[in-house]
């Protein structure tokens, strides 16, 4: 068997044993969704009741959206254009809070834009969506195939909405999915400095207790290093594994027991649903608990299987990337404490990165964004916003680049590390400077 | 069965072994012997290609050294550690198959070292429950568990109590009667003496001297001869008369005696013991040889002692 395998699976066992994992595994999800409730129960509450103008001079809704008018947003229709700058000072506009433009390009590029003055909470947000997108499906239903809606809704591809600030309408920050790859990101620089961390003191340890020199005549260092590398990021990804279970069970118990009223038949009008639906559809519709807005957003719309892919291929190229810097800087280093002055240009890096995610969340078509998604300090979190926000079509290999790019540079930064670790791993009681660094990256 | 040539290797231009060439025979122990920061680590971190040399080879039954090779060589570094949480058994096995062993052969072998120390209740312990000396035999065992035809052992009865340094010792005699080859690097000049066959003293990063241990006692004798004895110490001067010369003497207790002699001119140890018997009760006599301990130290700060 490999040698290196065997460093991985001791590595692997050893963590999965630690009281730090254990209790990682259960507080971090409970933390998540402690935040989800904040995120969707705080915030709610600042306005009640909201009156959308659709403006649909195509005539394509044909004045008609499933809506629960009793409940808390009502519909208007517009069926002539109307400006933006009327919609914002004209007085006949002043009861409306937002403005949904429709054209008559939404059958196809499944696109609208939605104006607003104040900005909408969350859950507003998720419900204007959730009412276009089901009279659509009607529209599209009616105009185009000879299926019934229900036959339709199980083929169907979600429909996008940018929501743009009616003073700021150049603003194009798909802030709602962005923030969920935000969150993913963000997921991927703390496992990265978490897990990092423990390849640091790893490393160090085995060095202070001199095990590595019994392990250097069977293993070469080299091996060691990915061993332990491999090993460590097996057991982040063990991690991660639980966590995505118990955010999903957490995710359901919050749809069956905290939010149930936001499905509840009675929060919807069923006078004013359109007829195209059979009454027996409707009902199985409307009953059925899986029509929640908020698990709609966090089970439909996001695409968890693509966001879960890339998560799990940029989590592995940035974690061996910066990984490979914990190890050689545990190496390197004359005990154990010696390190950690050199982790802080790590975690500048990493706090760069996390901020490189925030910006790409409010300027995500912006020079800035579109680099720092290649740049391999930068890309897992950047690359995760970008791909909650969605590729524009014919964009969507830059995903794939920036993907190849971190490859490669972790593949580099993998030999450079070997070289200082390689150099450094025998090297006792000395005080870590930088000349040595690069003396032993000479020292090939 | 081990050759190096020529061995030189250097850390930040300051030169740690220079020019060092070394031959093992098979079934031998050999003893690398060196004052502190000599060299010694640096070449035995070679042979188990730990790290390069810069210049010279190591041959390995005629072959250049190789990865394939380690499998047969067993190592116990000076600086030792284990991890603390796993168990001796856990332990055995990680390292076992790190050598290419199987479970069950590890298991096995295992099984059979703990039997032989009497330690088998020790088998599912974990290290931190175990003593420094506890340790230091599960360290022994993980070097030797698979059986290497070469032992490489730097300090191995450093941290162990005389019972467990005379237990480990033997352990080495029966492995080298089993012909097994056997490099020790050791301050403990008595246990070099009492096990080694050849030794090599490395002194500033240079091999100063190589040859059998016996060879380089004769070769650093002094002609002085020991005589232990029941009688009068006046009577054994007398005895002496002008063809030998009273060295040093040890009073052991009432009438009893070790003196130190030299010989005059022709005379031999027969004449010596001719011209004593009869004037004293003779108990022993021998040719005193220097210790390892004294050549070691002479060698190394060029002062007799």
């Amino acid at each position: 068997m490999n040698v290196s395998w065997l460093v991985a699976q001791r590595e692997l066992k050893e963590r999965i044993k630690t009281r730090s994992f254990i209790g990682m595994a259960i507080v971090g999800p409970l933390l998540v969704m402690l935040l989800v409730y904040i995120l969707f129960s705080v915030g709610e509450n600042n306005k009640p009741h909201w009156n959308v103008l659709i403006v649909d001079p195509a005539g394509i809704m044909d004045n008609k959206i499933l809506a629960n008018t009793t409940g808390s947003i009502g519909y208007d229709f517009a069926n002539n254009y109307v400006q933006l700058k009327d919609f914002e000072k004209s007085k006949r506009f002043q009861k409306y809070d937002a403005l949904l433009e429709l054209n008559e390009k939404i059958i196809s590029n499944k696109a609208a834009f939605l104006f607003y003055k104040e900005k909408p909470s969350f859950l507003f947000a998720t419900s204007i969506q959730f009412h276009l997108e089901r009279r659509l499906e009607e529209v599209m239903v009616g105009r185009f195939s000879k299926m019934s809606v229900q036959e339709f809704r199980g083929i169907k591809q979600p429909v996008t909405i940018a929501f743009r600030n009616l003073y700021d309408p150049k603003n194009e920050s798909y802030s709602l999915s962005s923030w969920v790859g935000f969150f993913f990101g963000g997921v991927i620089l703390l496992f990265i400095l978490l897990f990092g961390m423990t390849i640091l003191r790893s490393v160090s340890s085995e060095k202070s207790n001199r095990i590595v020199e019994v392990l250097l005549a069977s293993v070469k260092p080299r091996q060691l290093m990915f061993g332990k590398i491999a090993g460590i990021g097996i057991a982040a990804i063990v991690q991660f594994i639980i966590w995505t279970v118990l955010i999903w069970i957490g995710l359901f118990i919050l749809r069956e027991t905290l939010f149930p009223n936001m499905l509840h038949i009675s929060n919807w009008d069923l006078s004013e649903m359109t007829s195209k639906t059979t009454s027996g559809m409707e009902d199985s519709l409307f009953r059925s608990k899986a029509y929640n807005d908020f698990v709609e957003l966090v089970y439909s719309r996001i695409q968890f299987g693509d966001m879960l892919v890339f998560f799990l291929l940029f989590f592995i190229g940035g974690y061996i990337f910066y990984g490979t810097f914990f190890a050689a800087l545990g190496a390197t280093s004359g005990s154990e404490n010696d390190g950690q002055q050199f982790v802080l240009p790590i975690m500048a890096l990493l706090i760069i990165a996390l901020w490189a995610g925030y910006y790409t969340v409010q300027n995500p078509l912006s020079d800035l964004t579109y680099i720092l998604s290649f740049v391999p300090f930068s890309s897992p979190m950047v690359c995760m916003v970008k791909l909650a926000q969605g590729y524009s079509l014919g964009e969507g290999y830059q995903i794939y680049v920036s993907f190849i790019i971190l490859a490669l540079s972790s593949f580099a930064t993998l030999r450079i590390a070997g070289r200082l670790y390689q150099n450094g791993i025998l090297q006792f009681g000395h005080r870590l400077k930088l000349t040595q660094f690069v003396t032993w990256l000479k020292n090939g | 069965m081990l050759q190096l040539t020529s061995i030189t290797k250097s850390y930040f231009q300051k030169i740690a072994v220079d020019d060092v060439s070394l031959t093992l025979n098979e079934g031998e122990i050999f003893g690398l012997l060196g004052p502190n920061g000599a060299g010694k680590t640096t070449l035995i971190r070679i042979i188990n290609r730990i790290i390069e040399p810069e210049k010279g080879e190591v041959r390995y039954h005629g072959e250049l050294m190789k990865g394939k090779h380690l499998a047969e060589i067993g190592y116990l570094p000076e600086e030792r550690g284990l991890y603390k949480t796993m168990t001796v058994y856990d332990h055995a096995v990680f390292l076992g198959r790190l050598r290419r062993m199987s479970k069950e052969e590890v298991n096995r072998s295992l099984n059979t070292w703990l039997e032989k120390f009497e330690i088998t209740s020790w088998k599912n312990k974990r290290i931190e429950e175990l003593s420094k000396g506890m340790a230091q035999k599960v360290q022994f065992i993980c070097a030797v568990l698979h059986e290497p035809k070469l032992l490489i052992l730097d300090e191995p009865f450093s941290g162990f109590d005389p019972v467990n340094v005379e237990l480990i010792q033997n352990e080495l005699k029966s492995m080298k009667k089993a012909g097994k080859t056997i490099l020790l690097s050791s301050h403990n000049m008595k246990s070099v003496e009492e096990i080694c066959d050849r030794a090599a003293l490395i002194h500033q990063s240079k091999k100063i001297l190589e040859g059998s241990v016996l060879e380089l006692r004769e070769n650093r004798k002094d002609g002085r001869f020991a005589i232990k004895f029941k009688g009068n110490m006046l009577a054994f001067t007398h005895a002496l008369w002008t063809g030998f010369e009273l060295i040093e003497k040890e009073e052991l207790a009432k009438d009893r005696f070790v003196a130190y002699v030299a010989m005059r001119g022709e005379n031999n140890f027969q004449d010596l013991l001719k011209t004593l018997i009869g004037q004293i009760e003779i108990e022993a006599a021998w040719e005193v040889l220097p210790s390892m301990q004294q050549i070691f130290i002479e060698t190394v700060t060029g002062k007799n002692i």
